[in-house]
């Protein structure tokens, strides 16, 4: 394998990490907080590339502003299903909000094909040749989808550790009774938390659409490398739910030459179980123990 | 109370509904068939249309008074494309509707699933599936393929490739039967012909990116991606194929290179791409009277659905094995019959009535489809033409006709 070779496989690796990373990322701050896997995830990605795919339909926008309009859509959609279904089950084992998640998934889906269809649909965006840098071969698309994607990410950083909702956040996820205890209002913060998760679901699923195609089940098949993310990075750790995509992937991507595309998808579970068995908690995780 | 009464009437409805089906089987005047078509799902923009056709044939049997001494009878059900569903709906037919012949499954999963029901009631069944397995796993010779197999379709590549001078093709497949099945076609045929495959990738469904695939196949310098692919997975590797910036030629199956991908991808991508599909029997006079009578009866040409002509088919020739097999045959001598009255030697025969007046006189018939020339192999799979299209400023334009011998 050529360093040129390499080098792209490390770019692809890269890009699709990011993508994979936004989900990641809302379903380990539920999980942080609420502390179940929102199985719904994948779902609130492709209810975001549909509101977004509607918006460019119907009223001709541009991609921003659709996606603008898809952030509004799908936040609105993740705090609603909230204040509804998940506010109710905050005191049940974690398996009833996770199976509540998945008959959540399963409405959404079921619903976007009702009004949408099967077809796959595409968005209206011009598509531009490579920057050719001596064979590394850079897509303008790919940087635009991995420049969203870093500055999504920044931005919720930037919440979570710069911010008083970020501070508050973090004292429930550490602790729900404490933080109750020192005044914090879990309510309105919990309402954030989901428009938070809403909207960055639905960038998620743009940035896929963008990458792939808009369809149905584009979420739900996604649902499963950025769960495997989560789990890498450790659980709750908004960190390591980026760095876990971004192994993920690249590991993926640079297993083609060796493996073929067929099994590159089982490498990036080998490289999980791995982890794994040396840091037990994921990457950034902490092992929590029982007081 | 009421539960026996609601339990008096219920088996009040079902002994009635047992009553016709006792009459019929009595009178062994009928011969009842089923039409398992894709009214939803991935398969419903072909699906209704078959379904008509299938019905067009069955009247046009009918109105020629029947076929060996039997009029037919005609069920539908949906099979949405789903082998669950198709399953269940089979079942009912075979069970409660007691037909004779399951006509016009069309996504391979559901054939695949429906045949070993057909085979265990011992009954006919004929399909539109391309999944080369169906032609082995028919061991009983009861199902019947009335379009290409996959593997035919790579067969017909490789003739394209060559009437066109490529000279390096490689090969992408979706990772299932029907995606390897069309390049395992091409390659076979390829390297018979002396030619060399310069690379081949199988890649995973529904992946957000094939750029790592790509550049494995791009990297040995090809003039031609063959694929066995789906419209997704096309469009995305389409897509990232243009950007990359590659110069080479593609041919693509006609469901993956269809208006849809040129929707999704817009005209100078798709620019020059040859999509293969297989064509009608187009200069038969059976294809003129049925177009004209499914026109007549959707308002759509039958170019639109190249499954409904199969359909059609489906009906005519097992009309004209009734026929020959005579009054009061069972179901395997009818099946029995199906060769001798679709192959040569015969007469060439172009409709129904035309085959019931030859067989009349004792002669042999040849029957010439509306869909092709239904012509059955030992596995029973009829081989239709292939036409080539070449996708030209956004149009998806026929070049040629490509006819391959099996």
């Amino acid at each position: 394998m050529t360093w040129i070779a390499f080098a792209n496989l490390l770019i692809n690796g890269l890009i699709e990490g990011l993508v994979v990373a936004l989900p990641a990322l809302a379903m380990t701050l539920v999980m942080g907080v609420n502390r179940f896997p929102n199985a719904a995830t994948g779902d609130f990605l492709t209810t975001g590339a549909y509101a977004a795919v509607a918006v460019q339909m119907l009223g001709g926008w541009p991609l921003w502003a659709a996606a603008l309009a898809s952030m509004a859509a799908t936040a609105v959609v993740s705090a609603g299903s909230y204040t509804l279904i998940f506010r109710k089950l905050a005191g049940r084992p974690m398996v009833s909000s996770m199976l509540a998640a998945i008959g959540l998934g399963f409405l959404l889906r079921s619903l976007i094909s009702f009004f949408a269809g099967h077809d796959q649909r595409t968005f209206d965006l011009p598509l531009v040749r490579a920057w050719n840098f001596g064979g590394v071969r850079l897509l303008p698309t790919d940087v635009a989808i991995a420049g969203i994607a870093v500055l999504c990410l920044l931005v919720v950083f930037v919440l979570i550790y710069k911010t008083s909702f970020g501070r508050q956040l973090r004292a429930v996820a550490d602790s729900a009774d404490l933080a109750r205890a020192s005044g914090i209002r879990a309510g309105g913060l919990m309402l954030s938390l989901w428009v938070l998760v809403g909207a960055l679901s639905a960038i998620g699923g743009v940035l896929l659409g963008m990458k792939a195609i808009v369809s149905p089940e584009m979420g739900w098949e996604s649902l499963i490398p950025a769960f495997a993310a989560m789990v890498l990075g450790g659980i709750g750790s908004p960190v390591g739910a980026v760095l876990g995509a971004l192994l993920l992937c690249v590991a993926q991507e640079l297993a083609v030459p060796l493996l073929g595309p067929s099994y590159k998808l089982v490498l990036s579970f080998v490289v999980l179980a791995l982890v794994l068995l040396l840091r037990p908690a994921g990457i950034m995780g902490r092992v929590q123990r029982v007081r | 109370m009421q539960r026996r009464n609601f339990v008096k009437l219920g088996g009040a409805a079902a002994a009635l509904q047992c009553l016709p089906s006792i009459g019929f089987s009595q009178q062994g005047e009928v011969f009842r068939i089923g039409s398992l078509t894709p009214i939803t799902g991935a398969g419903s923009p072909y699906g209704p249309g078959m379904q008509q056709a299938i019905r067009l044939a069955v009247d046009e049997v009918n109105a020629a008074g029947g076929a060996g001494g039997r009029k037919l009878e005609l069920f539908t059900e949906d099979d949405q494309t789903k082998p669950d569903a198709a399953v269940l709906a089979a079942k009912k037919l075979i069970e409660v509707n007691k037909v004779q012949a399951v006509l016009g499954t069309w996504a391979s999963g559901v054939t695949l699933a429906v045949m070993p029901l057909t085979d265990a009631a011992g009954i006919i069944q004929m399909n539109v599936s391309g999944a080369p397995a169906i032609s082995t796993l028919d061991t009983k010779d009861l199902v019947w393929r009335f379009q290409a197999t996959n593997d035919r379709f790579g067969a017909a590549f490789a003739e394209i490739c060559a009437k066109r001078g490529f000279k390096r093709p490689a090969t992408m497949a979706f990772n299932n039967a029907s995606g390897l099945g069309n390049v395992e076609g091409f390659t076979k045929v390829w390297e018979k012909r002396g030619g060399k495959v310069a690379a081949h990738v199988t890649y995973e469904p529904s992946r957000p990116s094939y750029r790592s695939e790509l550049q494995k196949i791009l990297a040995a310098k090809p003039d031609v991606i063959v694929m066995g692919s789906y419209l997704p997975d096309t469009t995305i590797i389409l897509r990232e194929w243009f950007q990359s910036g590659a110069d080479n030629k593609w041919v693509i199956p006609g469901w993956a290179a269809n208006p849809d991908l040129v929707k999704a991808l817009g005209a100078e991508v798709c620019e020059g791409i040859i999509s293969v599909e297989t064509v009608s029997n187009e200069k038969s006079t059976s294809y003129a009277q049925f177009d004209a009578a499914f026109t007549k009866a959707t308002g759509k040409a039958a170019s639109t659905n190249i499954y409904a002509a199969m359909a059609y088919d489906m009906v005519i020739s097992l009309a004209l094995a009734m026929e020959a097999a005579g009054p009061k045959a069972t179901v395997e001598q009818v099946n029995a019959k199906l060769r001798e009255v679709s192959n040569a030697p015969g007469t060439a025969v172009y409709s129904f009535a035309e085959g019931k007046a030859q067989l009349g006189k004792k002669a042999k018939v040849n029957y010439e489809g509306a869909s092709s020339k239904l012509d059955f192999d030992k596995f029973g799979d009829a081989t239709p033409d292939f036409g080539v299209f070449i996708i030209e400023k956004g149009q998806l334009v026929r070049r040629d006709v490509v006819s391959i011998t099996v």
